[in-house]
């Protein structure tokens, strides 16, 4: 997969405060990639420099082939983490004038903007101005035109944040289908659940570094693993068996944290060799969440 | 450049869209047509005062006098009623006078020429305390009377102290800077004048125009419009497309009141006199040297550098009380020209007004009042391109600053500024 973004050792100081530190990966064409990390990692101020909204103060940027996202801006779809259009504008002039403003001429994007607010659900609301709708169909508004252009890479900053679940789904199956007609997505955020649920890759930030790169399966390698035994079973017995670093009451049991690399399997033959009585025994699969937790050094 | 165009075509559009907008470009014209047409009204609906006049001097003067009222039409002067012209005494005269100026009297004023101390004087009564017109109407025709007295007992003629009171001074002036090469008439100094009218101009387009621009840059801010807006388009494409479009938006405003004033004068052409052919000869004066190719330049360059130093400014705000910190200095040096104007358009060449001529802040008031007047060449030039040269850099650095206070989600921080004119942001 050909690499649409890269970034190579970047860094960018404001005065003496590093807000990004030697930052490198790369974004391949069709992916959907998710920017992860939480607040003031660094995520808002990278997406900028991607952009061209700001220099880095050292490194090097290649975007769609572009050693500077102002030269490419047509190419390229934002949706801001602090969002606004005009108070007075119709949602279909506001998506039509970002879209001109990106090259597509005014009635195709006037025709564009019906077409993309209609699938949305926002049919009714195509004359209301922007200050009569709700936070979510703003959202909606602003997230269409980000896109009405058909960037080929379409970066979205927190794109949902303030959104309801509902909502939330709907950015999702959006998300997917702009993957689907041949787009890259990079999208920052917060909430693991949707890089789990949409990410082919992660990009993990912390304090301005990046603490990881790499499929969504191989972040979650990453988090520790757990055990839930349930049934009579004494603490004591269940911190003896083996791989078992810590263990802690959860529910009618105990929630059993592994060392790295060891089995759950081990755990559960012993248990059953030494004669516990076990009704229940569990090795989830570690989520993100629980991955972002460690990687982040949130855990410390 | 389609870009600019697109931003400066939405600016334009939705202030023309607004009922503000509207009622502003017709409210001039309006209280201007209203005002002329109150006037007229207030002319038209007063009524002359009937005024008697009582002469006891025993000098025959009161024909004299009455004549002398009678000129300004506002005084209609009626034969005395029998019960005042029976008055042989100043205390009668005053009794009868009082009943007739009183409520429900017949008259409006009445006037008692009296004898006194070598000179004929009046006792005016009034039916309104507040009289002061009458009062003077009286006292200028007691002049009158009086010094025509005096000229009389001297030996002169009455018929040539006429001629004296209506001989005009004939004074010429001349100049071989005029456009005859001789003499001075008003086509030479129309252009004086619309030199300082387009001043004026100026200086009213900045104050409207630069408001619009803050208030305009700080609702995008305030709306988090300008993030999505530079990543769509360049610091700089963005100031200019809000400039020219807040630009065009104070020129239709100006057009269609230039519209109104073009057929006031058209009309007043058509009146006859020497109005139209002045006219026309400004119009020539205008495109002698190409004067107003000059008062183009002035004008323009200096929208464009007072705009471009108020975009700046309303990208570091968010509410009009910050906006107020900031826009009070550079209020304070729009004042200044206002009263150099004065000495300018008196003596375009006083050291004083020569030296604020190249200071860009003042060269586009000042200069456009100095123009006509036809300064040496090297000020013409050298002022517009210092201030080319400072409206340019002026542009850059508000660039600089649009970009920086568009991204900023803080106060006006001069370090920042600082930092991003040494090249720390784009």
């Amino acid at each position: 997969m050909a690499d649409i973004l890269s970034l190579t050792d970047i860094t960018k100081r404001y005065g003496s405060f590093e807000a990004v530190k030697d930052l490198s990966f790369s974004v391949g064409r069709g992916s959907i990639v998710g920017f992860l990390g939480p607040n003031g990692a660094g995520k808002t101020s990278t997406i900028r420099m991607i952009l061209g909204l700001a220099a880095p103060t050292s490194g090097r940027i290649e975007v769609l082939g572009a050693d500077d996202g102002r030269k490419v801006r047509d190419r390229i779809g934002f949706l801001p983490e602090e969002r606004g259009l005009y108070r007075k504008m119709n949602p279909v002039d506001a998506v039509a004038y970002m879209a001109a403003l990106k090259g597509v001429p005014v009635s195709e994007g006037r025709r564009r903007a019906r077409e993309l607010l209609e699938a949305q659900g926002l049919g009714d609301a195509l004359k209301r101005p922007m200050k009569a709708l709700s936070k979510g169909m703003a959202q909606k508004v602003q997230l269409v035109s980000a896109i009405a252009h058909r960037p080929e890479l379409v970066i979205l900053d927190e794109p949902f944040s303030g959104l309801d679940p509902v909502n939330q789904q709907g950015l999702e199956r959006m998300i997917r289908d702009l993957a689907d007609q041949g787009s890259t997505v990079l999208f920052s955020t917060h909430v693991m659940q949707h890089a789990e649920r949409l990410c082919q890759k992660v990009v993990l930030m912390a304090r301005g570094q990046k603490v990881f790169e790499g499929p969504v399966a191989e972040a979650r390698a990453a988090a520790p693993r757990f055990l839930l035994l349930e049934g009579t079973l004494d603490r004591a017995a269940v911190q003896a068996l083996p791989g078992v670093t810590d263990v802690e009451p959860a529910g009618d049991g105990f929630r059993a944290r592994l060392a790295t690399g060891a089995q759950p399997q081990a755990a559960l033959k012993a248990a059953f060799e030494r004669g516990l009585d076990v009704s229940r025994f569990e090795a989830p699969e570690p989520s993100l969440h629980d991955a972002f937790i460690v990687l982040t050094g949130d855990d410390q | 450049m389609r870009r600019l165009l697109l931003i400066a075509r939405r600016e334009y559009l939705a202030y023309v869209r607004t009922v503000g907008f509207w009622l502003s470009l017709i409210a001039l014209p309006l209280v201007a047509v209203g005002s002329g047409f109150f006037v007229a009204l207030m002319e038209n609906s007063g009524e002359a005062r009937e005024m008697a006049v009582l002469d006891l001097t025993g000098q025959a003067v009161g024909p004299a006098f009455a004549r002398s009222l009678d000129d300004p039409g506002d005084i209609d002067v009626v034969a005395p009623p029998p019960e005042l012209a029976g008055a042989s005494d100043i205390d009668g005269a005053d009794n009868v006078a009082r009943g007739l100026v009183g409520e429900d009297g017949p008259l409006d004023a009445v006037v008692i020429l009296t004898p006194g101390d070598g000179a004929v004087a009046a006792r005016y009564w009034a039916a309104r305390a507040s009289d002061q017109d009458g009062e003077q109407a009286v006292s200028g025709a007691l002049s009158e009377l009086n010094r025509t007295q005096a000229l009389v007992a001297l030996g002169v003629d009455p018929a040539t102290i006429d001629r004296i009171d209506q001989a005009e001074p004939a004074v010429t002036m001349l100049s071989p800077a005029s456009a005859s090469g001789g003499e001075v008439s008003l086509q030479d100094r129309l252009p004086g004048l619309i030199g300082f009218m387009v001043a004026m101009m100026l200086w009213s387009l900045i104050l409207t125009g630069a408001s619009i621009l803050l208030n305009s840059v700080m609702e995008e801010k305030a709306n988090r419009v300008l993030e999505v807006l530079l990543s769509s388009a360049s610091a700089t494409e963005l100031l200019a497309g809000k400039i020219l479009g807040v630009a065009l938006v104070t020129l239709t405003v100006l057009l269609v009141w230039g519209g109104f004033g073009a057929a006031a004068l058209s009309f007043a052409a058509h009146q006859g006199g020497d109005f139209a052919p002045a006219l026309s000869g400004a119009l020539a004066g205008l495109a002698r040297d190409g004067l107003w190719l000059w008062l183009v330049g002035y004008f323009v360059g200096g929208y464009l550098m007072y705009a471009a130093v108020f975009a700046a400014i309303g990208s570091f705000c968010e509410t009009p009380r910050e906006a107020q910190t900031l826009i009070g200095p550079i209020m304070m040096v729009l004042i200044i020209p206002v009263f150099v104007l004065q000495f300018a358009m008196r003596d375009p060449d006083l050291a004083i007004v020569k030296t604020l001529s190249w200071v860009p802040f003042f060269t586009p008031f000042l200069m456009s009042a100095r123009a006509p007047s036809g300064p040496p060449l090297y000020e013409m030039t050298g002022t517009l391109a210092v201030m080319v040269a400072f409206t340019v850099l002026i542009v850059w650095l508000a660039a600089k600053a649009f970009r920086a206070g568009a991204l900023s989600t803080g106060k006006l921080d001069w370090r920042g500024i600082i930092g991003l004119v040494r090249g720390e942001g784009r």
